[in-house]
């Protein structure tokens, strides 16, 4: 009993790390907190329900899907909500955070519009066949979103510290000005990072709706608000961060299905934020730095 | 005479604008500080359900429930600004965010209490209560010739009046006090103003707390004019609607708030389709207002050619 909660814990904690990671990568780059992030997230979500349920297609060809329709978004958002932004004079620094205040409400609406207010099945074929270890159960929609996970995690922290690529977007995240002195094309990877980070959260998406088999257009906002718990656990902009932070996540409110009121389950991500905001600010991995007054 | 002159509708339309106006400067407060709440719903609900309960279970006269209900809100306020208000704004617009949804999520939970999502009927309403207080007083509606519903309400109307009116007074005195001018210097530059002997962190707990009050004030009297509240109520969704009216109106001038709130709030009446594409239009709303006219549509120059044009200073 307990081992089968663990391996839920886990398995709902990557997907949040996920969640986190899309949040993350845009706030060590541009120091913005994206609120539109988990409406991103949703779309990728609908993206994989349409393209498996609705026309039937094979799951890894709705990931592709997913992650196209979400770059794209990505790319849209950083165009139009953001680059209007940067560089402008007397923009205070709450204007970025309005602004996509406003996609993610966009969003979230046109989707109530596009289809319908109730939750949608997510169906993978795989979703009923679970593996028996002892007397564990284990769903192969489980390890799959695991392994989907830890993949994108490693790939993720390979492309940051090898890649030229990711290179470039960590000394743009240290320095933005000092790295475009040093010819990084700033802008450039300003819009990279956003369209890798929506792209993970439409990966997120998918692996959501395998995990809750439904998707709903409010998902976006309490997944958002985990998301922000983790990174603030974490530390904002720390990619370790995120990972540890979404598995305590995962793991504290499986238990508290498990063993206490699961209707109070969303409410764990906001007291870990003021737990953690009177304990330690700066978050589990974050720099003194971080914590400094914007 | 005065009896056809009323009309029911537009005096409920008067109302709700009035408590969105109150909601609105629920927001500017804290802005006018450089900080983001996205927790006015939350606050809202707060406000709303404390004095509902009290009202229904301890049968309390309405303005001791309504107090009460402000007051709740403003000292969860306190709890929650603290910690968020020690550090930089955004922290404080993830913590009321995430504020807002615990409220709703608690509402919708503590089943023996709140009816979950249900939601509380048979509020005592403001109206009413204003109506057997003046009769007990010797006074009919129709001694001025109105209908009792027409007094109903147009009782509601006028105590809202008077509390947006003293509400803004209050603000408007504080912004030229000391404690107006330090808030303004925060939202300037506050590594600026802390250097120059301002305790950011007290002043920003105080901004931030007023707009709690308010918005607790604006949910406990919306829950007496309405006599109906449920958790949908006080959703994400509304907080993100408080925003707009003072971010669309004008965020830096307290007049900004009044207008926005006033605008939008009458605009989904007059055009039916607005009202069900409301939130799209909003968030296209806020994506373009940022982008082109972040300070939103009344700003202190516009305002100034204003005062200039009419010679005559009326609005600040």
């Amino acid at each position: 009993m307990l081992l089968e909660q663990i391996i839920n814990g886990i398995t709902l904690g990557s997907i949040y790390a996920i969640i986190a990671l899309g949040f993350t990568l845009v706030f060590g780059v541009l120091g913005i907190i994206n609120m539109a992030h988990g409406e991103i997230f949703m779309v990728g979500a609908f993206v994989g329900v349409t393209t498996t349920g609705v026309l039937g297609w094979p799951l890894w060809l709705a990931f592709i899907a997913a992650i196209v329709v979400t770059s794209i978004l990505g790319y849209l958002l950083e165009r139009f909500t953001l680059r209007p932004l940067r560089g402008k004079k007397g923009v205070s620094h709450l204007a970025p955070l309005i602004s996509t205040i406003g996609v993610s409400i966009l969003l979230e609406n046109l989707s109530h519009h596009i289809f319908g207010a109730g939750n949608k099945p997510f169906n993978t074929s795989f979703s009923e066949i679970s593996i028996n270890i002892g007397s564990i159960t284990v769903y192969l929609v489980q390890i799959v979103i695991f392994v989907i996970s830890i993949l994108l995690m490693i790939g993720l922290t390979v492309w940051l510290s090898k890649t030229k690529a990711g290179k470039a977007l960590r000394a743009t995240a240290d320095n933005l000005e000092t790295a475009s002195i040093l010819g990084v094309d700033t802008k450039k990877i300003i819009i990279l990072t956003v369209v890798v980070a929506s792209a993970i959260g439409g990966i997120a998406g998918i692996l959501v709706g395998m995990a809750f088999n439904s998707v709903s257009p409010q998902m976006g906002l309490s997944m958002g608000l985990k998301g922000l718990a983790i990174i603030i656990l974490g530390g904002m902009g720390n990619v370790k961060g995120a990972m540890v932070g979404g598995l305590i996540l995962g793991l504290s409110e499986t238990m508290l299905v498990a063993y206490g009121d699961s209707g109070y389950r969303d409410a764990i991500a906001f007291i870990m934020i003021i737990v953690i905001l009177l304990l330690r600010p700066q978050g589990i991995f974050g720099s003194k730095v971080s914590q400094e007054r914007r | 005479m005065l009896g056809e002159i009323l009309n029911t509708y537009y005096l409920q339309i008067g109302s709700f604008i009035l408590i969105n106006i109150m909601l609105a400067i629920s927001v500017y407060v804290p802005l006018s500080s450089g900080q983001l709440s996205l927790g006015s719903a939350g606050f809202m609900g707060v406000g709303a359900y404390t004095s509902a309960l009290l009202t229904i279970h301890f049968d309390l006269p309405i303005f001791v429930g309504v107090i009460a209900g402000a007051l709740a809100a403003s000292i969860l306020g306190v709890i929650v600004g603290i910690p968020s208000l020690r550090l930089s704004g955004v922290y404080l617009a993830i913590a009321t965010l995430g504020l807002g949804e615990v409220i709703r999520v608690i509402f919708v939970n503590w089943d023996s209490l709140t009816k979950g999502s249900v939601g509380l009927t048979g509020i005592p309403q403001l109206g009413r209560e204003i109506l057997e207080f003046s009769r007990g007083l010797g006074f009919e509606p129709a001694m001025i010739g109105i209908r009792n519903n027409q007094f109903v309400f147009l009782s509601i109307f006028l105590v809202l009046l008077i509390l947006v009116i003293a509400i803004l007074w209050f603000v408007i005195r504080q912004q030229n006090s000391r404690v107006g001018r330090a808030l303004q210097s925060i939202n300037m530059d506050d590594r600026a103003a802390e250097s120059m002997g301002i305790n950011i962190t007290h002043y920003k707990v105080v901004a931030f707390t007023q707009g709690a009050f308010f918005a607790g004030l604006a949910g406990a009297l919306f829950a007496h004019v309405i006599g109906y509240i449920s958790p949908a109520d006080f959703s994400y969704h509304r907080a993100v609607e408080v925003l707009i009216f003072t971010v669309f109106g004008g965020s830096e001038v307290i007049i900004g708030s009044v207008f926005g709130a006033f605008f939008l709030t009458l605009m989904p009446e007059v055009l039916r389709f607005v009202s069900e594409f409301r939130y799209i239009i909003y968030g296209i709303l806020l994506v373009v207002l940022m982008a082109v006219r972040p300070q939103g549509i009344l700003d202190a120059n516009l305002l100034k050619k204003f005062k200039f044009k009419r010679s005559k200073g009326g609005v600040r």
